[in-house]
């Protein structure tokens, strides 16, 4: 441990870069599970529609999301959003990109609980007078999301991960200033294997937001 | 002028006829059972009266107003409508409490207070009022059906339907869904009840409209019915006393 | 450059994809089973180290994982072929979600036929290898199919070690023609067209494999 000590000052003198970094990926991915998540409920609600049209359209753009690399529609953003002459930030191209691909997963999560949903308790909604829209609100969406909070906390750790892909369209987040860290230091291994340490505490912060989530919001009676 | 008058109500599935022009009446403070084979479209019947299923004809008045006109207002007419399901269908996401001030709060727009105060007044007429808190994972069948019950009953229908309320439940609780649904009948409460259970039949009805493929095959009191000297009839109760 | 070269080229590509993938996919099952298999049945000790490697498989960024290994280990003395880099850092990972994937499905084996067996005679390790291990593998035939498609998913990230997969080829197009919306739509419905052929080709094999009257769910 002790000859790690000129590592860990070298790391100190880059201290302010990395903790921009740190910030950086923080903003990512907090705002993509937001966005991601609203989103996702937005599509949900599309697969639901009463237009076959609509629902076919949603479930391709489903099917499509969850089977393209998330990497391969970021650089189609990316190299291909100039050529039409729309030039946005790399962190407006990744919050974008992002949001349509994690919408896409986070709504099929919430399909497969919905298809654990009780008809009867939806006919009796609207049996009792209220709109579509209310027995969405009231009924199939608390019921659908409390049941997917596994599916969907693990998604927003599989966004923290994912995050650090961005630096690839030059969005420079953590991952980014460690490797130019390493770069400067030649300390390759040490460098990445620090990177590796503070992803995976990130990731445990998530991990017990999750399961106190998991506790709060399990739904009485459901698996 | 009867509360509820179904007049040739048809419902057809491509060229088959579920409902084949089936009329009666329901007068205020009636209660009457709808019964007959499976297949015979009492379930449809049910929910083409609520409008849940879209009748293919025939007319519907509530009150005097036909519900299946265009211009007809399907909310408003539901919730003057209780609708007790099968299996009970009390949102599994909510406590018993909430599950019944939900409509109350939702469509009449009752404060929550005196939506809580409605609600907790018919739990207390179903004896379900120290379960307020509880969800419905925690209540046995008997006391889901209460429940239910009392949820329809918040909104103060003008008439309570009850779509087979015996088949989910063990004899013992039968005896007292029948007690329930007779002291709900002796309190006034206009009722269309329907099942196969020939003991509910006895208990609670004033008059049963026995249905046969889709039509109207007999409507008379229980006791007549049974008697009858007709061949449908001996079939579906079997030759009972 | 005519749209058919592009594609020939692109193609090209898809040959390196499809090895990345199979030899990472590969590398899964067997850290996966060999995780599993350990957990079941060695000690306490045993499954507890397991399980923390597990958590750490799973915390850690797949890219931040690949430079660990490709570029990190030759600062200590270990040079690593960029293949086995992708094995390496995306087979592990993808072998720890594999694990928990077997674990489930271990969990999930009727207890009673395991009892039938024991009380036959068989024993701990015969039991395991006639009737849990087959039965894991049919209850875990749509968590190794999901990761099976991550596995391709994450194929692309090859590139920053110089495997010339396919988006590293359409990169280079790219550079060349500068007819991005083109080239990355096209490899993205080539990566789905892949996705869609591995899901035919795992469905059928499944069909094959099907035993009559058990329920898949």
């Amino acid at each position: 441990m002790l000859d790690d000590l000129p590592f860990f000052a070298d790391l100190l003198s880059y201290w302010p870069q990395i903790v921009r970094g740190l910030r950086d990926t923080i903003l990512l991915s907090v705002t993509i599970t937001a966005t991601g998540l609203i989103g996702g409920i937005g599509v949900f609600a599309l697969t639901l529609s009463s237009k076959p049209v609509v629902r076919y359209l949603t479930q391709s753009y489903i099917s499509l999301m969850i089977g393209t690399p998330l990497i391969v529609f970021l650089f189609l953003l990316y190299y291909g959003l100039p050529n039409l002459g729309v030039t946005l930030s790399p962190f407006v191209i990744a919050v974008f990109g992002f949001t349509l691909n994690v919408s896409a997963y986070n709504a099929r999560y919430l399909t497969i609980a919905y298809k654990e949903l009780d008809p009867a308790e939806l006919e009796s909604a609207r049996a009792q007078g209220f709109s579509r829209f209310q027995v969405f609100r009231l009924i199939t969406a608390p019921q659908s999301l409390r049941m997917s909070v596994p599916a969907l906390t693990n998604q927003a750790i599989q966004n923290v991960k994912d995050s650090s892909i961005v630096f690839l369209i030059q969005y420079i987040e953590f991952f980014a200033q460690m490797q130019e860290v390493a770069s400067r230091t030649f300390l390759f291994f040490k460098t990445y294997l620090f990177t590796a340490l503070v992803y995976l505490l990130l990731v445990s912060v998530v991990v017990l937001i999750a399961r106190r989530l998991e506790r709060k919001l399990a739904i009485p009676g459901m698996g | 002028m009867a509360l509820l008058e179904v007049k040739d109500l048809v419902k057809s599935y491509g060229d088959r006829n579920v409902l084949d022009g089936v009329s009666f009446d329901l007068e205020e403070g009636e209660a009457k059972v709808v019964m007959g084979p499976s297949g015979c479209g009492k379930s449809t019947l049910l929910r083409c009266l609520n409008l849940l299923i879209e009748p293919t004809s025939g007319a519907i008045l509530l009150d005097g107003n036909d519900i299946t006109r265009p211009s007809a207002d399907v909310r408003a007419l539901r919730s003057r409508i209780g609708f007790v399901f099968q299996n009970f269908a009390l949102y599994r996401h909510m406590s018993v409490l909430d599950n019944v001030t939900l409509a109350l709060r939702r469509l009449k727009k009752l404060p929550k207070r005196e939506a809580e105060e409605r609600a907790m007044h018919e739990l207390a007429r179903m004896d379900m009022a120290e379960k307020s808190d509880a969800f419905p994972a925690a209540l046995s069948g008997g006391q889901s059906q209460r429940v239910a019950i009392a949820r329809a009953l918040a909104m103060d229908p003008k008439v309570l339907f009850f779509d087979e309320p015996t088949s989910a439940l063990d004899p013992i609780m039968v005896r007292e869904v029948v007690t329930l649904i007779n002291r709900l009948y002796l309190d006034n409460v206009t009722i269309l009840c329907v099942t196969h259970d020939l003991g509910l039949a006895k208990h609670i009805s004033d008059r049963v409209v026995f249905l046969h493929h889709g039509k109207v095959y007999a409507e008379d009191r229980i006791e007549e019915l049974l008697h009858r000297d007709d061949p449908v009839l001996e079939d579906f109760f079997g030759g009972e006393d | 450059m005519s749209f058919f070269d592009i594609l020939q080229i692109l193609l090209q590509g898809a040959g390196y994809t499809l090895l990345i993938t199979f030899s990472c996919a590969a590398t899964a099952l067997v850290v996966g089973l060999g995780i599993a298999m350990a957990r079941e049945l060695g000690g306490r000790w045993a499954s507890a180290v397991l399980s923390a490697l597990v958590y750490v498989l799973r915390g850690v960024p797949m890219l931040v994982l690949l430079f660990i290994v490709f570029f990190g280990l030759p600062g200590i003395g270990v040079d690593v072929p960029p293949l086995v880099a992708m094995m390496l850092s995306l087979g592990l990972i993808s072998g720890a979600y594999l694990s928990e994937v077997f674990r489930g499905a271990l969990a999930a084996v009727n207890s009673n036929e395991v009892l039938a067996a024991q009380s036959m005679g068989f024993t701990r390790f015969q039991t395991l290898r006639l009737i849990k291990i087959p039965q894991m593998l049919r209850f875990s035939v749509p968590g190794m199919i999901n990761e099976l498609t991550t596995v391709l998913k994450y194929s692309p990230f090859a590139y920053t070690v110089g495997l010339p997969e396919i988006t590293k080829q359409a990169m280079a197009l790219v550079a060349m023609t500068m007819r991005g919306i083109e080239i990355y739509a096209a490899i993205g419905l080539i990566y789905f067209a892949i996705y869609r052929l591995l899901l035919g080709a795992v469905r059928l094999i499944e069909k094959h494999y099907a035993i009559p009257g058990f329920a898949q769910e």
